[in-house]
């Protein structure tokens, strides 16, 4: 029976997981209760990442052209940093490594904040009032961070290629035209939109995992601690996870 | 208040990455901001051409390949559009060429004098292609191929048919031949030797002072020789003129040689003299008395 009760236990808090998605779907007419909430959400989320983002991001472009161009051997013209930035930056590392910042940012902030008000009996006085915690708490985060992710994503995209741009032109050898002939070569709109999807799969995946592991907070403040390191853990592994189902999916529209 | 200040950050946020992304997306796409006009080409299936490859004229950068389409005639279609102000001159041909070791292809223009320019939808003159990388590779292929085959058939004629069994066995009779050579060689070498040694006595036995005579003789006897030639020279000369005087008729041998009449007269005196000894021989006492006391 125990045997039984350990094996069924991966899929018991997957189905816990699939509850608590459908609670969210359902809550998603009441507009009216998580309205003005989802706008501040945005801000703290959105808005408030912005600096932290670009940060990230400009690290990553520079990064990513000084060693691209340090790896040709001779031979190459030198417009393909150019084009390698701008893949590597607009296809993988903009989306996925502003999502991971985020995760710890954002995700354990809202895993926080659930927490404290479960264990703090605020999310039960909600209900006691009539409110659904899920509307009021849960579906404002989930929205603002579906919405700012991406255009997180878009920062960080266009400031890892100008940075990844500056550094080139600044820190090596590499013309400024040569680096706009390989940034514009086989460049398809699709590209953007691809990181675009990317980053709102990434955003889903840190306002509901982290919301669900800080709503399910017990145990006092320890436990607000442990849901909020299990959220930042969920989340990061998530975050792979879909990189890489969103890349097996999506990768072979990408030619151009 | 607080609630309008969020408002206007996450619109403005929103707003500037929409604009980001659009803006970003036409500038990566079109190779500029700027629209350009576009022209037409057709190259054959296989140039390798995408979206986003450049356009040049050239070398330099005008344009980029904003469509191909494929066609069942064995064509694409491509439209390439051109952003830059550079006018490029009617009846240039667009050629297919190579840009960089990857395989990525250009459309390059190559300029023709030409007071026309290429106007918005012209369709331009496709030229011949430019080998690139995957026709090199192509060839590359083919000579591994070659080469392949050729190793195949060395194996089998080598490993396989014996050959190179039959090469070792060549191999070791030629290094037997060439030890026995090199055995005559060492003892020709030691003959040879003995040889040089021997003429090296025989010439130190040679008496340098004898050969100096001999020289010494020979010089005297050559000397003798031109004097003796000198002299043959001064008598033929002398010679000639004797022969000279006969010719001419002057002096007593001249005479005797060329005057008939003393000729006639030694011939009737000589028919005179046989008479004579006729007779002497038939009547020897009319001319012969011999007396004894």
């Amino acid at each position: 029976m125990r045997f039984l009760d350990k094996a069924s236990g991966p899929f018991s808090r997957i189905g816990e997981r699939g509850y608590f998605a459908a609670d969210i779907v359902r809550a998603l007419p009441d507009w009216r209760t998580y309205g003005v909430e989802t706008v501040r959400q945005m801000r703290n989320i959105g808005v408030d990442s912005v600096p932290l983002t670009i940060i990230v991001a400009a690290f990553i472009g520079a990064v990513t052209a000084f060693q691209t161009r340090y790896q040709l051997f001779g031979g190459v013209q030198l417009s393909v940093v150019g084009l390698i930035s701008r893949q590597s930056v607009i296809l993988e590392l903009g989306p996925l490594l502003t999502a991971l910042v985020l995760t710890g940012r954002v995700g354990a902030r809202i895993t926080a904040e659930l927490g404290t008000m479960r264990v703090t009996e605020q999310i039960d006085a909600l209900e006691t009032l009539a409110y659904d915690p899920i509307a009021y708490l849960v579906v404002p985060r989930v929205i603002a961070a579906i919405i700012m992710l991406p255009i997180l994503t878009v920062f960080a995209d266009a400031v890892g290629v100008g940075m990844a741009f500056l550094t080139s032109i600044v820190a090596t050898d590499i013309l400024p035209s040569d680096f706009m002939a390989g940034l514009q070569l086989a460049f398809a709109p699709f590209q953007i939109v691809y990181s675009l999807i990317k980053a709102t799969v990434f955003g889903a995946a840190i306002s509901f995992f982290c919301s669900y592991e800080g709503y399910n907070a017990n145990a006092g403040a320890e436990g607000v601690g442990r849901s909020t390191a299990t959220a930042v853990v969920i989340t990061s592994v998530a975050i792979l996870v879909l990189d890489a189902v969103t890349a097996l999916l999506l990768a072979p529209y990408l030619q151009a | 208040m607080k609630k309008t200040r969020d408002d206007i950050l996450v619109g403005v946020v929103i707003v500037v990455g929409l604009v980001i992304a659009i803006v970003g997306s036409l500038w990566l796409a079109r190779g500029g901001l700027s629209k350009g006009y576009p022209l037409y080409a057709r190259f054959a299936w296989g140039a390798g051409l995408k979206t986003g490859a450049p356009v040049w004229v050239s070398g330099a950068a005008v344009g980029y390949v904003s469509d191909v389409q494929f066609r069942p005639d064995g064509t694409l279609l491509t439209q390439l559009r051109i952003t830059s102000d550079q006018p490029i001159p009617k009846s240039s041909p667009a050629t297919v060429v190579p840009n960089g070791i990857f395989g990525d292809v250009a459309v390059n223009f190559t300029p023709k004098h030409s007071t026309a320019r290429y106007i918005d939808g012209d369709t331009v003159v496709s030229g011949a292609a430019v080998a690139g990388l995957a026709q090199l590779t192509a060839k590359a292929d083919s000579i591994t191929t070659s080469v392949a085959s050729l190793t195949s058939a060395m194996n089998k004629e080598l490993v396989a048919g014996g050959g190179l069994a039959d090469l070792g066995a060549t191999l070791a009779g030629t290094n037997k031949l060439i030890a026995q050579l090199s055995a005559i060689a060492a003892t020709q070498s030691t003959q040879l030797t003995e040889t040089m040694t021997s003429l090296r006595h025989a010439t130190s036995a040679v008496d340098s002072a004898k050969i100096d005579s001999t020289l010494s003789n020979l010089r005297t006897a050559s000397g003798n020789m031109s004097s003796l030639t000198t002299s043959l020279d001064s008598t033929g000369r002398a010679l000639s003129q004797i022969v000279a005087k006969v010719d001419s008729g002057s002096g007593s041998a001249a005479k005797l040689i060329n005057d008939p009449a003393l000729y006639n007269d030694m011939h009737s005196l000589l028919g005179r003299m046989d008479s004579l000894v006729a007779d002497i021989k038939k009547n020897p006492k009319r001319y012969i008395n011999v007396k004894v006391f």
